[in-house]
């Protein structure tokens, strides 16, 4: 067990024993759990940081292709993505407007102006932030599980990001994002694993 | 005999036949006149080389081929097919050099140009780039975007571009201020709208081709408005075309609505005589032919406005006609004839006063910075003096008598019997209102702050209009420029290249969210070249390449697209403006460059894009203070100054006036006490309305100081009259019969309301140049007239109805 997987493990365990201390958590786990309810309880949390490793499967790439680094996010509407392996990377959003840098360039554009980047930020701030307007505005979303451990299902209302993104998947336990799963419309796949810090 | 009296008996001999003459040879040239309506000649000329370039851009530069469109109405789905269809259908009429309308496929010609040049155009590309480690880094780069959904770009060419060399140059060619893209087009982020923005091919300045090229977007969207889909369209083009229309439209409205009016009132002052009627308008043609064709001569052409203008000098040329036929009528008794040399002798020294006093006062407006203005000046100058001399010279034979018809020119004498028996009594607290205004004056803020935007007949609405569009399009006007100039083309784009190197730090910084350069579209020969000689020979790339690709994504085998397309850009011809011609990035560097002639150099212009706070002009000059030409210019401020800078001129050119008015005065009547006579009622004038604008918060600029001459030019005409009236009474022994009558009150009082009535129409124009003046003169001249009557007091006539 690398020491990632632990801290990981060591997560969901208190998560699982932090929902069954709560008699709230324990009647979430008989009463159906909706997108409301999740979106409730993912806003409950203002701010956080988090590690994340992201293996990406690509057709024509005979090899999985490997990144990791951090996530971070304020409420209502700030989040970083910073890659540190293979190659240093930053995608920070505010509001609007995203930052990339890339060793010493950096852009800034409005954010709704390249959709097709708009739509995983969406995806993964609106559910950070439990920002149930902005996931509603974006997706078509279903909610499976319980408050213990559930899923989110994403699918871009736009046709035309359709034809890119077939879904993307959020699952968490409680108020922790584990793991966003992208599908593409072209059959490529990436698997982004998600470890809360602090 | 000598000459001048010669001169004279041949004018007096041959005056009919001389004024003849000169109307036909006026009309024709006011038959072969240019009129032209666009507003360039209400922007001041440029003074400096700076102003000039600026100036130029905003008449015909890129801005002005801009044509901003909104498609709205039906539903989202709706809008973005139309906006699909209709850029197709704009792009194919070749009017229009681009088209943007968010629509990627569309770039489809431009992305294989920038393909097909990656290794010369692609900022990335150095020495270093082709190195282990570069290559390394930029496959790393590269394939860090497969597998999102972002990747699309790179994904059909990676194995040709592994160090993502297309990506770099997109990230550099996209505006920082890009607008929301939704279903594969650009919509707006406040309204349900879809929106594009096209460049006319025609320049800016050329209205009738800007008025072509709106024809056929209009034309081009009809078959969407069938779907219940609504266009709108703005931009400078658009402006100016509708201005043009406008004025063309509001001139003949104030042409026809102004002879109506004058016509009705001279029917009500002398009857229904045609003959008249005839008469009375004979000056008046003449004022406006001569008005036409002194400026035509001068100038070249005749504005609009000039033109809409002229319909008051109607009012003050009318003058001459009413004060001569009324004044002129013959006494009881007297001989058929007598009443023209009557009135030569009493009554034509104070009109040719007034003359000249108008010609002093509008004489300044001929040294003014804007061009249109010089018109007005020339026109009024030209126009008035035709008018008056047509009346002296032409009338005295026509209509030796004056004019017989009475009309209800009674009442009206008997009205102005009773105004000037009551004013003077309310000398006072009129008095008292003058210095009230003198106190609001000094109290109050100065109300000189009108700026260049106030002469736009553009309304509110559309200007809101424009700017959310603008928002939408993230086309907000720059707001700072830089030029920098060189005496050729490749100099030009390594200057722009210089000014870059130095922006890039303040962007990096956050003092400047971007800019756009001619060199990001064009990079210089040299740096061509240097980019070319960076790119290593085949065997060396194959070998850094194997060893760059160790453990990494791409397998090396795979990549031998990349080394061939390589090799070939080693030898690639460099690419200059010409080669960029038909291609859709010739339209992004012609905005930006702008080729020079014999004349002046070539110019590259860098428009700065804001970020959270404004730019700072000094932060960006001590950033630039090495790169030499470099020229920051801040396009409202710059603006702004520059028509500071006129009003301030104008101010002077106008109290030049007055004063040139008083001396005139001074020298004519050789008496103090009667220059303060005259003087008192028409400053208090100016006075009063210019402290009621500033109590009314009205921004006041160079039109209301054009207004305000003229004020004291028509004004000091009635004052005149009083005092001519007043200085008779004086002079002639006591008991002695009073030569003033209500009727000759009633010719003042009459060419005062033509006047008033013509400029009320300009008073309810909706172009603001029109509107401004007769804001400002039509309560002027009325003021002066009152003020005239109640300051200066003359004696009733023994017969209150006067002599008829």
């Amino acid at each position: 067990m690398t020491p990632l997987d632990r801290r990981q493990a060591l997560a969901s365990l208190l998560a699982l024993g932090g929902a069954a201390a709560w008699p709230m958590g324990a009647r979430a786990q008989t009463a159906p759990f909706d997108l409301t309810e999740l979106m409730q309880l993912l806003a409950k949390v203002r701010a956080g940081e988090a590690v994340f490793t992201e293996k990406r499967s690509v057709a024509m790439l005979e090899r999985t292709l490997e990144s990791s680094g951090r996530l971070s996010f304020e409420a209502p509407d700030t989040f970083v993505r910073e890659t540190l392996k293979p190659r240093q990377e930053r995608l920070a959003v505010v509001g609007n407007m995203v930052t990339m840098s890339s060793g010493q360039r950096s852009r800034t554009v409005p954010l709704d102006s390249v959709p097709e980047a708009a739509v995983i930020v969406e995806a993964i701030r609106g559910t950070l932030t439990g920002n149930r307007d902005a996931i509603e505005r974006h997706f078509s979303a279903s909610v499976t599980g319980n408050a213990v451990r559930w899923t989110l299902e994403l699918v871009p209302r736009m046709p035309r990001l359709r034809e890119l993104v077939t879904s993307v998947r959020v699952s968490g336990q409680q108020a922790v994002v584990n793991e966003v799963v992208v599908a593409m419309a072209d059959g490529d796949r990436s698997v982004m694993s998600i470890t809360p810090r602090g | 005999m000598t000459a001048p009296t010669r001169l004279g008996v041949l004018a007096r001999r041959h005056a009919f036949v001389l004024w003849l003459l000169l109307v036909i040879a006026a009309a024709g040239t006011a038959l072969r006149t240019n009129y032209v309506a666009d507003l360039s000649a209400f922007l001041p000329r440029a003074p400096s080389a700076e102003q000039a370039v600026l100036l130029d851009q905003l008449r015909s530069g890129i801005a002005a081929r801009l044509v901003l469109v909104g498609i709205e109405g039906g539903t989202p789905e709706q809008r973005s097919a139309a906006s699909l269809q209709y850029a197709k259908t704009l792009r194919a009429s070749g009017a229009f050099d681009a088209v943007h309308n968010g629509d990627n496929s569309a770039f489809e010609a431009t992305g294989k140009f920038l393909f097909d040049h990656r290794y010369l155009l692609s900022p990335a590309v150095d020495a270093q780039r082709f190195s282990v480690d570069g290559l390394r880094a930029g496959i790393l780069d590269a394939t860090s975007l497969l597998g999102t959904p972002a990747g699309g770009v790179i994904k059909p060419v990676i194995l040709r571009d592994p160090t993502g060399e297309t990506i770099r140059m997109a990230e550099a060619m996209l505006p920082s201020q890009a607008p929301k893209s939704e279903g594969g087009v650009w919509i707006s982020r406040s309204a349900p709208r879809a929106v594009l923005i096209a460049t006319t091919h025609a320049d800016g300045a050329d209205l009738d081709a800007q008025e072509r090229a709106l024809n056929l977007l209009r034309t081009g969207f009809a078959p969407f408005e069938t779907q219940g889909l609504r266009l709108i369209v703005s931009g400078s083009g658009s402006f100016a075309v509708a201005s043009r229309a406008q004025i063309k439209s509001e001139v003949e409205r104030l042409a026809i609505a102004g002879g109506v009016a004058i016509v009705a009132l001279l029917l009500l002052a002398f009857g229904g005589s045609l003959r008249t009627l005839l008469t009375a308008l004979l000056p008046v043609a003449t004022g406006v032919l001569a008005g036409i064709a002194a400026v035509s001569l001068v100038h070249g052409n005749v504005h609009g406005i000039t033109l809409g203008f002229g319909t008051t000098l109607i009012g003050e040329a009318v003058d001459y006609a009413i004060y001569y036929l009324i004044q002129a009528r013959s006494l009881p008794g007297a001989t058929p004839g007598a009443g023209a040399q009557r009135w030569i002798v009493a009554s034509w020294p104070t009109v040719r006063l007034g003359l000249w006093t108008s010609v002093c006062g509008f004489a300044a407006l001929l040294f003014s910075g804007f061009p249109g203005l010089a018109q007005l000046g020339l026109f009024s100058i030209a126009g008035l003096s035709a008018a008056a001399l047509t009346t002296r010279w032409v009338f005295t034979r026509l209509a030796p008598d004056g004019a017989p018809g009475m009309g209800l020119r009674r009442h009206l004498g008997h009205a102005v019997g009773w105004c000037t028996a009551v004013l003077p009594r309310i000398k006072v607290p009129l008095a008292a209102l003058t210095l009230l205004a003198v106190f609001v004056l000094a109290w109050l803020p100065s109300p000189w702050r009108g700026d260049l935007s106030s002469l736009s007949p553009v309304g509110a609405a559309r200007m809101k209009l424009d700017a959310e569009l603008r928002a939408d399009l993230g086309a907000t006007d720059a707001g700072t420029l830089i030029a920098v100039s060189a005496p050729d083309e490749a100099g030009a784009l390594m200057q722009a290249e210089l000014v870059g190197a130095r922006l890039d730090p303040l962007v990096a910084a956050g003092a400047l969210a971007g800019y756009e350069s001619p060199a990001r579209v064009l990079p210089s020969p040299a740096l061509q070249a240097q980019r070319q000689k960076a790119l290593p020979d085949a065997a060396t790339l194959a070998a850094r390449l194997a060893e760059a690709t160790v453990d990494g994504p791409l397998p090396a085998p795979r990549l031998g697209g990349f080394i061939t397309d390589v090799q070939a850009a080693r030898t690639q011809p460099l690419l200059t403006r010409g080669s960029l011609k038909g291609t859709p990035l010739y339209g992004a560097l012609d905005a930006l460059l702008v080729p020079g002639n014999g004349d002046r150099p070539w110019r590259a212009l860098l428009s700065l894009q804001a970020g959270a706070q404004a730019v700072d002009p000094a932060k960006l000059r001590a950033a630039l203070a090495d790169v030499p030409n470099a020229r920051v210019v801040s396009i409202k401020p710059e603006l702004d100054a520059l028509y500071a800078r006129y009003l301030h001129d104008a101010t002077w050119q106008a109290l030049l006036g007055a004063l040139a008015v008083c001396a005139l005065l001074a020298l004519h009547l050789r008496s103090a006490r009667r220059l303060w006579r005259i003087a008192l009622p028409v400053a208090s004038a100016v006075l009063i309305v210019l402290a009621a604008f500033s109590v009314a918060g009205v921004a006041l600029g160079i039109l209301h100081l054009v207004g305000l001459l003229l004020t004291v030019a028509i004004g000091s005409n009635y004052a005149l009259f009083f005092d001519q009236i007043r200085d008779q009474q004086e002079h002639q022994p006591a008991g002695a019969p009073l030569t003033i009558d209500n009727d000759t009150l009633a010719s003042l009082a009459l060419a005062n309301l033509t006047a008033v009535i013509s400029f009320c129409l300009l008073a309810v124009s909706s172009i603001p140049a029109l509107f401004a003046i007769g804001q400002v003169v039509a309560p002027g001249i009325a003021l002066s007239l009152l003020l005239s009557a109640a300051f200066i007091r003359v004696r009733q006539s023994a017969t209150p109805e006067g002599a008829v």
